[in-house]
């Protein structure tokens, strides 16, 4: 097979068919990538590792922060509530933009048109467009309706007590989070990444019936209007979704990432069971090898993923969430190697 | 006479007005406060527990259920004071430095509650040198740590050291919960248990100062 490009390789995982070699991308904070290539941009490190894509999400690269307290690190998000930055690349939300019903009627949501959400996606497209995959992260409606915008405490008493309350609310993010993914296939994105946990390690956050009827329905919006204009999308949760895999892929995701390995999913189990339907991302160990384990094991743990997952396509090779600054820079160059040396198609690893 | 089962019922709904009336009229009709909770609160949360643990109730439920012991407290509270009513312990908890997730913390925090026990909350990202203060100046039985994060587990492990190095390791048994956490984890930094969830950490405590 001809060696193909980043981009061409993902969307051939993407497809459920085998590329050259299994794609690898990550989010890689700063941290990890100072101590591989100093002061390096993202995107001049995604050329020196080679990497079949770029993803960034929205959260740090298209949504305004107002300082509140310096020292504290806490900003105010654009949609009104509180956030804090810790060590990690993230901010964590504190304190929700809306705490009654009451603040809906005069809620006036930010302008997702505003230009400037879009310049490190045109610096992104300038640069990789059409040699690699550019994964933008759109932020779930249902994390953040439950993140940012009611809290999660609120968020969950509304679920029972007030379900009139989460769909007035949905549709002000649905809304927001429609036109920013429009913009940004306007402006050259290739794939999306929806981002927000449904899951947490033992079991779903809320029942099978609450999924159907909270979460998937506005899931399923973004993913509909992506695909109207060819683009694919991936899932991303942590936690245990066993329960509700079928809720995610009758949805219409493309991928689902990271099938957690600490929450007990088995990556082999799930290309039995759902590999035929959905391109499975992950799922190296960023909780134990990639942070603690040695250098080979972390090659080992990268050739079990692919033995398991790889075969006839369907596989990017990722780490279980994030490349956080916790993980040994020495390991996610190794698991990088390991998907070339052990990636190439076709497979022989059993 | 009212019927605790009821207010039991109550909790395990999430019904939270069911649950403020019925304890109300528990009270009235001369209910002492610490029957109200051992035989009418106290029971329903536990079988939000068993609900929970058997995956029929999910984290809604919990909260609302929560909501509802909430409400009765709000009453039996000062009550449960003045009958000298002794409580099951007095707990003190945090999320580790570096980590400002709280919703595990919460739930956590409302189970305890729920079972007669004093909470004292230092919040989120909470350091090794705060936790050592809050152990000294206090009269706990338990400290509870939590971490959200692979990468602030350490800090669970600092914050073990910082109490031996005060010489206040001694003072509390220590519990450690939490997404990325194992009790084999636990173990290893030296705490005295594990608890995976709030309905868990409300049982493991019990057993922890035997309670149960």
């Amino acid at each position: 097979m001809r060696k193909l490009s980043g981009l061409e390789r993902v969307f051939t995982a993407l497809k459920l068919q085998e590329p050259d070699v299994v794609p690898h991308f990550e989010r890689i904070a700063k941290k990890v990538r100072e101590a591989i290539l100093p002061d390096a941009s993202e995107e001049e490190f995604v050329e020196y590792m080679d990497l079949d894509g770029i993803r960034f999400i929205d959260r740090t690269h298209s949504w305004s922060y107002e300082t509140v307290d310096e020292s504290k690190r806490i900003k105010r998000d654009q949609w009104g509530g509180l956030v804090r930055y810790t060590t990690e690349d993230n901010p964590v939300p504190m304190e929700p933009a809306i705490k009654s019903e009451r603040d809906l009627d005069t809620y006036v949501p930010p302008d997702p048109d505003a230009e400037w959400r879009y310049e490190y996606l045109k610096q992104v497209v300038e640069r990789f467009k059409g040699e690699r995959a550019i994964v933008v992260g759109v932020t779930d409606i249902f994390a953040l309706g439950r993140e940012n915008f009611l809290g999660d405490v609120g968020y969950f008493r509304a679920m029972v007590k007030n379900p009139d309350f989460i769909d007035r609310a949905n549709e002000i993010l649905l809304n927001y989070q429609l036109r920013y993914i429009k913009n940004c296939i306007d402006f050259g994105a290739d794939i999306l990444w929806i981002n927000g946990d449904w899951a947490m390690t033992e079991r779903p956050m809320v029942s099978r019936e609450f999924t159907q009827r909270f979460l998937a329905p506005p899931f399923q919006k973004l993913v509909e209007y992506a695909h109207s204009r060819g683009v694919p999308c991936i899932k991303h949760t942590d936690g245990n979704i066993w329960p509700i895999y079928d809720t995610i892929i009758d949805a219409g995701a493309d991928g689902i990432h990271p099938i957690d390995p600490m929450a007990g999913m088995d990556i082999g189990e799930a290309k039995a069971v759902f590999g035929d339907k959905v391109c499975l991302c992950g799922n190296v160990s960023c909780a134990f090898s990639l942070v603690s384990g040695t250098v080979e094991e972390v090659r080992q743990e990268t050739r079990e993923v692919i033995r398991k997952a790889g075969k006839g396509g369907g596989l990017i090779c990722m780490s279980s969430n994030s490349i956080h600054s916790g993980v040994k820079p020495e390991n996610y160059v190794a698991m990088v190697k390991a998907i070339r040396e052990f990636g190439c198609y076709p497979l022989s690893l059993d | 006479m009212v019927n605790l089962a009821e207010l039991s019922k109550a909790v395990i709904e999430g019904d939270s007005d069911a649950a403020f009336e019925l304890a109300k009229r528990a009270l009235t009709s001369g209910v002492p406060a610490n029957e109200i909770l051992d035989k009418g609160l106290i029971p329903g949360l536990r079988q939000v527990g068993d609900l929970f643990e058997k995956g029929e109730y999910f984290l809604p439920e919990l909260i609302v259920s929560g909501d509802a012991v909430a409400q009765a407290l709000e009453l039996l509270g000062p009550m449960l004071g003045k009958e000298g009513t002794p409580s099951k312990g007095k707990y003190l908890i945090g999320t580790v430095q570096g980590d400002v997730h709280d919703l595990g913390k919460n739930i956590v925090i409302m189970m305890l509650k729920g079972n007669g026990w004093e909470v004292t909350d230092l919040g989120v990202d909470v350091s090794p040198e705060e936790f050592c203060s809050a152990v000294d100046k206090g009269d706990f039985q338990i400290l509870g740590m939590s971490s959200l994060l692979t990468m602030t587990m350490p800090n669970a492990a600092r914050t073990i050291e910082a109490l031996k190095a005060a010489g206040l390791r001694g003072k509390v048994k220590i519990m450690v919960g939490g997404a990325p956490t194992t009790p084999e984890w636990a173990d290893k930094i030296g705490a005295d248990a594990h608890a995976k969830d709030g309905p868990t950490t409300a049982i493991v405590a019990a057993v922890l100062i035997g309670k149960s």
